[in-house]
């Protein structure tokens, strides 16, 4: 049987704007098992975004219940939720994804890098491995900034992988690109599933990138569609 | 190198002209700090050397007043009384030998002073008299380098005065004046030599005479007035002062007792001064804080991947930090070879007679205060814009 990763039970989450009251989240349950390639869609304003973010422990949720690998994470300090997120999760974003003025190794050293204090020979032997399995090697000390949009995305993903997580979320991962780097990406992220057994919740609005995942959940105004 | 340092330095050399702006107004600064410190210290060097090298460093004179036991309603008290005797140094051949053995003491003069008229026809003028030994003429005031007209030689048994009371009596060089001591006593003496040092007292009030011819006048065969010093380093004289006043019972006399207005106008100038570095440091730490400030603005979403990959505030903040010591550093170091640069400079611009136009001292610049000054207040600079930038929520960061 899959190992459960995420549990998210009745998960609610409103946002205050003066003083009206939105609520965007409207009890969420969701189980995330491991090896799965997951896609997460819904229309815009439809609390896709939000979700993943509370699921990426990066916003609290205003009520609900988030375990993670068994370890209930209700009322953790940010200091707590940011090692949780190095240490157990990965991130792919659409924008802004990598630092331009760092090199594509120095880029996927980075989250492994900065709490181990050094960029140990350790780091940098895996950071290259993982440039080497989203086949951009040769391009490692390229800075990100001279990369283009395709090759960025591949080396956020190697990045993601830096430090062993078991779930990788990506926020509309090809969202940026065009058809062609987005399906390498996607084949990208379908291997590293298949061989590494990583989870990966992917949020997209592209219906061919849904249909590469094994399940599809789909949000509707604050609520998981059955 | 710790990554924090890589990722502070990465930042730093990213916008090369930016950086180098925000260096070269760092190290204006300092320059300004290292300027106005070796002008003040060099000011303060000068008006000590020029007051100084006219004075006795420490004068040792006979106590005023001694104690005495009384007897009062039966009990002993000591109170201290005027001796109602003569003023003067009798054993002064045991003190020069205690001084002689004194560390820090380079000249002793022995010195019969008194006060005295200059009489010339019907016109007379008061003087002080200071009686020396010929061959110490200079040790205290060195008056052959203020010689107008005549010479410093006083074996002759000549007068030198002031070019003031000269000019009030008009005497010249071989004129014979008669001169009545307090004492009573009178003698003819031709002037031998006329000074002029600068100082209104000097000038118009002292004359040199040999110790010999001095001592008929003032009534005393053995003893002395006083004994002026010269010590290695004037500044030693308080301490110099205290020991030698317990080891000779005599009244010693430090020269920043006796020029408390000197002191007075050195502190001011410090404290004007320390406004002034004050000032300098201010804009160091404001240009700092506000450069690092657009930074974090400019580097937000690059801060929230950062933060959402997990990476602590406390790191984010660090390499903030470190920008602001790195900019503080190099600002500072450039700014003290700079400022070093133009104080040599400026002191090397000399007045037609030779002496420096302005009396900096280059080698009294503060650079290891303004250095560390600077780093720490850079370090406080960043302070701000590290706490902003680890503040930044990666959610916000990453959407915008």
């Amino acid at each position: 049987m899959s190992q459960t990763l995420l549990l998210a039970k009745d998960i609610i989450k409103t946002f205050r704007n003066g003083e009206q009251e939105t609520c965007v989240l409207k009890g969420i349950d969701l189980t995330l098992t491991q090896g799965k390639m997951i896609a997460l869609q819904g229309a815009s304003g439809s609390g896709k975004s939000t979700l993943l973010n509370i699921l990426g422990l990066l916003m609290r949720p205003t009520s609900g219940e988030l375990r993670l690998l068994d370890h209930a994470l209700t009322g953790l300090s940010d200091g707590s939720l940011s090692s949780y997120r190095n240490r157990h999760l990965g991130f792919v974003f659409q924008y802004h994804n990598l630092l331009p003025d760092f090199t594509a190794l120095e880029n996927v050293a980075f989250p492994a890098a900065a709490p181990a204090g050094r960029l140990t020979g350790d780091i940098r032997k895996r950071a290259l491995e993982l440039l080497d399995k989203v086949g951009l090697s040769d391009r490692s000390h390229f800075l990100a900034s001279q990369l283009s949009g395709g090759q960025k995305q591949r080396v956020a993903i190697a990045r993601s992988l830096i430090n062993n997580p078991k779930l990788v979320f990506a926020d509309e991962p090809t969202g940026n690109l065009d058809q062609d780097s987005a399906k390498q990406v996607m084949a990208l992220l379908r291997d590293i599933n298949r061989n590494d057994n990583t989870t990966f919740l992917i949020s997209t609005h592209d219906n061919s990138v849904a249909a590469n995942c094994d399940e599809i959940v789909r949000i509707i105004d604050g609520k998981i569609a059955n | 190198m710790p990554f924090s340092l890589l990722v502070s330095w990465r930042y730093i050399t990213a916008n090369r002209l930016q950086t180098l702006l925000l260096v070269l107004g760092v190290a204006l600064s300092v320059v300004v700090f290292v300027f106005i410190t070796a002008l003040i210290n060099g000011l303060n060097i000068y008006l000590t050397q020029e007051t100084t090298s006219k004075i006795a460093h420490v004068e040792l004179d006979p106590p005023s007043r001694v104690a005495r036991v009384l007897v009062d309603d039966s009990r002993f008290v000591a109170q201290p009384v005027s001796t109602l005797q003569r003023k003067q140094i009798r054993n002064w051949q045991q003190v020069i030998e205690i001084a002689e053995s004194t560390p820090g003491v380079s000249v002793i003069s022995p010195i019969v002073e008194g006060n005295a008229f200059l009489v010339r026809g019907e016109a007379t003028q008061p003087i002080a008299i200071q009686g020396v030994e010929p061959n110490k003429v200079d040790a205290i005031t060195n008056i052959s380098r203020y010689i107008i007209e005549g010479s410093a030689e006083l074996t002759t048994g000549g007068l030198i005065i002031g070019a003031d009371l000269a000019t009030e009596l008009g005497l010249l060089i071989g004129t014979p004046v008669l001169l009545r001591s307090e004492r009573g006593a009178e003698r003819l003496l031709p002037i031998t030599g006329i000074f002029r040092i600068g100082l209104a007292n000097l000038d118009q009030r002292v004359g040199f005479l040999s110790i010999r011819a001095a001592r008929p006048l003032f009534d005393l065969p053995d003893g002395i007035t006083s004994l002026g010093l010269k010590l290695d380093n004037p500044a030693e004289a308080p301490t110099i002062s205290i020991m030698l006043q317990n080891a000779t019972q005599l009244k010693a006399t430090p020269w920043q007792e006796v020029n408390k207005s000197l002191q007075d106008a050195t502190d001011a100038q410090g404290r004007t001064g320390n406004f002034i570095q004050g000032f300098a440091l201010l804009a160091i730490v404001i240009s700092i804080s506000s450069a690092l400030l657009l930074s974090t603005y400019r580097r937000r979403a690059e801060i929230g991947i950062m933060r959402a990959t997990g990476i602590s505030r406390q790191f984010v903040a660090i390499v903030f930090i470190l920008q602001g010591v790195f900019i503080g550093a190099l600002g500072a170091f450039l700014g003290a070879a700079a400022g070093y640069q133009l104080c040599v400079q400026l002191a090397s611009i000399t007045r037609p007679d030779g002496s420096s136009m302005l009396p900096i001292a280059p080698n009294e610049g503060g650079y290891m205060l303004v250095i560390i000054l600077t780093i720490i207040g850079a370090a406080l600079a960043a302070l701000l814009p590290a706490r902003a930038a680890s503040a930044v929520d990666p959610v916000e960061a990453i959407q915008q």
